[in-house]
């Protein structure tokens, strides 16, 4: 605290006695001096406790102030790499969940009439396992599955019950995220990501990321030094986000068109000798088979397909070859091609090369390939993992292309409609309308002869289950530590800091513990959460206990060091420009243009998503305060051009329609100089279609009914951009 | 941003009713002078007064919320003398008690000492003066923000205020009514003032500095509020009223203006002056936008 | 006694809204009540644009409006430039609300009183430094200090970059502004 700092007490003793003097007379009555009373009351008795977000996927750690058991006050931790002493408006709006009126508080069983009914754990229990043994005695444990969003704790129980119960379809939400991305990078250099190591480079490009929008503190914090170190920063997206405050340039693009960007600034490197070709011989292979591949992605080729003037794109190459090796294409995440066209995963693939061309692996201010840390071997055998499943998950040969870890959720989708799988679990996952067309997979979810949802509030896909398992908010529950990469690994843990509001709710932990006992293999349940945490931690040296004392511990004798020669976990064991399994799964062998999306007609725009700095998913919409941001700035309307805008008659607010074949709906607009023309962006958080959620309901239009249900060949994600709608003002 | 009126119908209402029942006042003591025969229009005068300000005040505590669940804190409204509200209260507390006892004496068949109906009327005049000077003072939004706007406000209550007092005549007194005959023609000049006044008005907001004051103006005359300021505010609040009386007042026979007929006509047109004074409290308040930082307002 | 004021760099505000929630959060306030709002700017015209966010929250005027028109004394100056809300005094008028130029001022839909940023005077608590929004702002766009004293960060600031109220010289408020 400053010197110069008020504290509450001098403050309010301060107010008092001038509100005394100014009120004389008005004593007796009582009711004004309530002002400050709530301030007063109660013990005053504050706890502290190290915990880790929610919000998103990042999970940051920060401390937790709870006095008299209300959760009063959310500070990042320093020592946490994600936070680095922040949260986003996500992770201090996001925290009101475990107070939100619309819980989930009793376990809920549909009936006959479709309508859910409380029912005990008990019941619930032995009815899900009876489902659940019937349906592997008559099709196999293949018959089942499950969809997650990983989370700490999670990712260990959702995998070890379905793996106990002999079935290899476990999947997460990677096929509506960052599955393209992360598959197609591995073919190239054997690994799913890097850091790129933005403060400290001449130039780096984001494409379709945006560090400001979705928002992981430490991110932010990089992008800013780099700003302020004098870093040429190039934001390629058809908007102009808010990344682009601390950008040099901003790079409209034709939206699915980034592979051809990415191309053509490969090939005017190669043509003009400012690759690194050190680097590229001692490292790679297949080099020569792409630079004759790519011959024709002319800057010329590309300006046709991406709208980018082509001296631009020369003088983007150019710029970069000068900053080399200390810079890089940043890879992204889920925003141009996590899981958006038919060309994400080639695009993700041709990012990768394109930085080998640089030769930034592992240099100042390029690419670094770090390293994370994970739990040792566990002697007790009480932790053994069940046995091998000798099945092939359901999507890997069809997909053969996509991450191992994470799986085709959208194909999952597809097999209960064909009746491949008969029960599915869900656990913290609103698929139904998050990974593809909701009505598609409503459809299909319906085939299901068991559906098993576990939340904290009624999710759409929720509405959908037979059985919805109520779940404590991650406030009110312990979980697994996190063992996480990058610069400096390090080990977080998140910590129960509230009792449990709703007594009938239970953590997933004890959930999926009581779970696997009902359908029979309780056996590899057979410890709690603790026990498992104090042994996984004390594998690098740490206790359960000295974790919780300071939430985030650091690994820096493990840190990322510059400059150490990179090694590329490919078949080959160098940057891989072609890629014998992209061939084999009916792919040229190294990255070349594939059209994005099918054509787009007349009267028609390119549809395009992404997230907004308050929002993560469907799961804050019912967040009464975040909701409010977006209602105040009118943040659920579309996006289009002004150049659209006026051809279309349409002004700043209008109430318009967007629709396409699959979906019509109508909503204010808003009017930007921000977009590409051609293009209409829709946030994607919006649109809620349950009633339970009072305060998301039925507000704004939800992108994926716009998108029809298609995967994307050999990498299995869901082409959530690959759709185009018609704009018209009502009534016109 | 989109932006919500701050105030809205309730405290039109109050604005309204505060400055008619000034008007009210002033009317009586007015036809006190010029015809102090006149003595049940006198009395609509002295009652409508004090009724019509004690609903309006209601009104207004009403929708101060915070003090309305906790009341005694109004007993701290004469705290900030710098505050035109405070000065609003002093005003409308002494017009209300004034007023009261104005209309008490001449129910209770009681000589009203001419120096009260002079006191009770000048507050009045504070009063319905103070409805504007409320919202004047306020530099957020131009079209408040002037000297113009108190003078309207002032305007409009006593031309209310008489029709109000006119209204009651000619149902209750038509005979009296008829005799009315100088006070009716000071009436029929308000709305004149009033047209002037408005067109001032809406050409100095325009104007202002900020971009605000031409989207308020635009708000009333072409915007949201278009219909209800033309049609409700303009027409039926001073053209109409206008037209009529000229008919009535100028160019009928005396025969007609003294009928029935006549009447109804006359009642139909005070009550447009009526539903004008109250659309037009609730057109300012509502078109009013705030002034432009960074970007304007919808 | 010291004479509070902020410096907001609008330069490096990416209008993520987590001063807002941050305030929201550590000063307990309802979900519909917040002391943070937003200007959004677009400058230039496609491609050439860019974007410029302002946080507005009540400026500490000298020249207070809302101090001038409230009729209760609610609204009032306190110690060290802050300008305060006697929560005991409103009787939920809005008088101030309307008065104050920028909009800033909230009606708390519970208790029918205003309220508006109290430079966290009331929340200040041990763990957390004072101004939940400096301490939230993911890009140090706010400085927070008195603006009496020639050396804190904040004058300094003031001096270094030119910064000025958002309004001008309109209530001598003593938030400043990097645009």
């Amino acid at each position: 605290m400053s010197e110069n700092a008020i504290t509450r007490r001098s403050f309010l003793a301060g107010s008092a006695g001038v509100a005394a003097v100014a009120a004389a007379g008005f004593t007796g009555f009582g009711a004004w001096q309530q002002a400050h009373a709530d301030e007063e009351a109660g013990t005053g008795r504050t706890d502290a406790v190290h915990t880790l977000c929610n919000a998103c996927s990042s999970k940051c750690g920060y401390t937790a102030y709870v006095v008299d058991g209300k959760l009063t006050k959310l500070i990042g931790d320093e020592n946490n790499p994600n936070a680095e002493g922040h949260l986003c408006a996500r992770g201090y709006g996001y925290s009101q969940i475990a107070y939100s009126k619309d819980r989930l508080t009793d376990p809920l069983k549909k009936n006959a009439q479709g309508k859910f009914e409380a029912i005990t754990w008990d019941q619930a229990y032995a009815e899900i396992g009876e489902k659940v043994k019937a349906i592997i005695a008559e099709n196999g444990p293949e018959a089942i599955g499950l969809v997650q969003d990983p989370r700490p704790s999670g990712s260990y129980y959702c995998n070890r019950f379905i793996a106990a119960l002999g079935s290899p379809n476990t999947y997460t939400h990677g096929a509506a995220c960052n599955l393209s991305k992360a598959s197609g990078i591995t073919q190239a250099i054997g690994t799913g990501d890097w850091v790129s190591d933005v403060a400290n480079s001449q130039m780096t490009m984001f494409i379709g990321r945006s560090y400001c929008d979705g928002i992981r503190p430490s991110q932010v914090a990089a992008l800013e030094r780099a700003h302020e170190n004098g870093a040429y920063i190039v934001m390629v997206d058809p908007r102009c986000n808010n990344s682009t405050v601390f950008a040099d340039e901003w790079v409209p693009i034709t939206p699915g068109t980034d592979l051809a960007l990415v191309l053509a600034m490969s090939n005017v490197l190669i043509k003009n000798h400012l690759y690194d070709a050190e680097f590229v011989a001692a490292n790679s292979v297949g080099f020569d088979d792409w630079a004759v591949a790519i011959e024709g992605c002319t800057p010329a080729w590309a300006e046709q397909l991406t709208g980018i003037p082509a001296n631009t794109i020369e003088s983007l190459a150019a710029r970069f070859a000068e900053a080399a090796p200390a810079a890089s294409i940043e890879p992204s995440w889920r925003g141009a091609y996590g899981c958006a066209y038919a060309n994400s995963g080639e695009t993700a693939r041709a990012v990768a090369l394109f930085n080998t061309l640089l030769g930034c692996w592992n240099q100042p201010g390029g690419a670094l390939l770090t390293s994370g840390i994970s739990a040792g071997k566990l002697d007790d055998p009480r932790f053994a993992a069940p046995p091998k499943v000798e099945a092939k998950k359901l999507g890997s040969e069809e997909y053969p292309l996509a991450s191992a870890s994470m799986g085709s959720a959208v194909y999952a989708g597809e097999m209960a409609k064909t009746g491949a799988l008969k029960g599915m679990f869900f656990y913290y996952s609103n698929m139904a309308v998050g990974y593809s067309n909701p009505a598609y997979l409503a459809d299909a979810l319906s085939n299901l002869e068991l559906m098993v949802v576990c939340d904290v509030q009624m999710s759409e896909t929720a509405m959908l289950a037979d059985y919805v398992l109520p779940e404590t908010s991650y406030l009110e529950r312990s979980e697994l530590p996190e063992f996480g990469g990058g610069r400096v690994p390090y080990v977080a843990l998140r910590s129960q800091v509230l009792d449990v509001i709703h007594p009938n709710t239970r953590s997933c932990d004890q959930i999926f513990t009581e779970l696997a006992e009902a359908c029979g293999v309780g056996e590899y349940f057979q410890f709690t959460q603790d026990e498992l945490a104090e042994a996984q931690l004390n594998t690098v040296g740490l206790t359960l206990e000295g974790l919780r004392q300071v939430g985030t511990v650091q690994f820096p004798d493990k840190a990322f060091v510059y400059g150490k020669q990179p090694t590329f976990n490919t078949p080959a064991k160098k940057v891989q420009f072609t890629s014998e399994a992209c061939a084999k799964a009916g792919l040229s062998p190294c990255p070349v243009w594939i059209e994005p999306q099918d054509p787009v007609g007349e009267g028609e725009y390119r549809l395009v998503g992404g997230k907004q700095a308050i929002m993560t998913h469907t799961q804050t919409a019912n967040v009464p305060e975040l909701m409010n941001i977006a209602e105040e700035y009118g943040l659920m309307r579309p996006w289009i051009s002004v150049a659209d805008a006026e051809a279309l008659g349409i002004k700043d607010n209008d109430e318009i329609v967007v629709e396409n074949d699959l979906h019509s709906g109508t909503s204010k607009v808003r009017v930007t100089e921000r977009i590409s023309p051609g293009v209409v962006y829709l946030p994607s958080h919006y649109g809620c279609t349950s009633p339970e959620q009072h305060t998301a309901y039925g507000k704004g239009l939800r992108i994926m009914d716009y998108v029809p249900f298609h995967i994307e060949p050999a990498y299995g994600s869901t082409m959530s951009q690959n759709t185009t709608v018609r704009i018209k003002k009502v009534g016109a | 941003m989109t932006f919500e009126p701050i105030w809205g119908s309730i405290i039109a209402w109050y604005l309204f009713l505060a400055g008619l029942g000034g008007g009210a006042y002033v009317s009586a003591a007015i036809i006190r002078w010029r015809h102090p025969e006149a003595v049940h229009a006198i009395r609509y005068g002295r009652v409508i007064a004090p009724v019509v300000v004690i609903i309006g005040l209601c009104l207004l505590m009403l929708d101060a919320t915070a003090g309305f669940h906790h009341p005694l804190r109004f007993a701290l409204l004469l705290t900030n003398f710098g505050s035109v509200m405070t000065w609003g209260v002093v005003f409308l507390g002494a017009f209300t008690v004034l007023s009261l006892i104005g209309a008490g004496l001449d129910l209770a068949k009681r000589n009203v000492p001419m120096w009260l109906d002079i006191v009770a009327a000048v507050f009045g005049v504070c009063v319905a003066v103070y409805t504007g000077c409320l919202l004047g003072v306020c530099k957020t939004f131009p079209l408040w923000n002037n000297a113009l706007l108190p003078i309207l406000f002032l305007v409009s209550a006593m031309s209310t205020g008489m029709a109000a007092v006119l209204c009651v005549t000619i149902l209750r007194a038509p005979a009296e009514f008829d005799r009315l005959v100088a006070f009716k023609k000071l009436h029929y000049v308000f709305p004149i003032v009033e047209i002037v006044l408005v067109a001032a008005l809406l050409f100095v907001t325009a104007f202002s500095a900020s971009p605000s004051g031409l989207e308020s103006v635009m708000k009333l005359v072409a915007g949201d509020c278009a219909l209800a300021f033309w049609f409700l505010f303009i027409l039926v609040g001073l053209v109409l009223p206008t037209a009529v009386e000229t008919w009535l007042l100028f160019l009928s026979s005396k025969e007609f203006e003294e009928s029935r007929s006549a009447h109804m006509i006359g009642l139909a047109s005070d009550v447009g002056v009526l539903v004008g004074g109250f659309v037009l409290r609730l057109l300012v308040l509502i078109a009013a936008m705030p002034l432009t930082l960074v970007t304007p307002w919808y | 006694m010291a004479n509070y004021g902020m410096l907001i760099n609008t330069k490096k505000c990416i209008g993520c809204y987590a001063c807002r929630t941050a305030c929201q959060r550590q000063n307990n306030l309802l979900p519909d009540e917040a002391f943070i709002r937003f200007e959004e700017r677009e400058v230039g015209t496609y491609p050439s644009v860019r974007v410029e966010h302002v946080p507005l929250q009540c400026m500490h005027c000298e020249d207070a409006p809302c101090v001038s028109v409230c009729p209760t004394g609610a609204a009032k100056y306190g110690t060290d430039g802050i300008v305060e809300v006697d929560q005991g005094r409103c009787i939920g008028c809005l008088y101030c609300v309307a008065a104050c130029p920028y909009q800033v001022r909230v009606r708390n839909s519970e208790t029918g009183a205003v309220d508006k940023c109290r430079f966290c005077t009331v929340a200040a608590q041990d763990g957390t430094k004072m101004c939940s929004c400096v301490e939230a702002c993911l890009t140090g766009c706010r400085i927070f200090g008195d603006l009496d004293d020639p050396d804190s960060e904040i004058s300094k600031a003031i001096a270094e970059t030119g910064a000025t109220p958002i309004a001008g010289d309109l209530t001598k408020a003593k938030i400043y502004y990097v645009r």
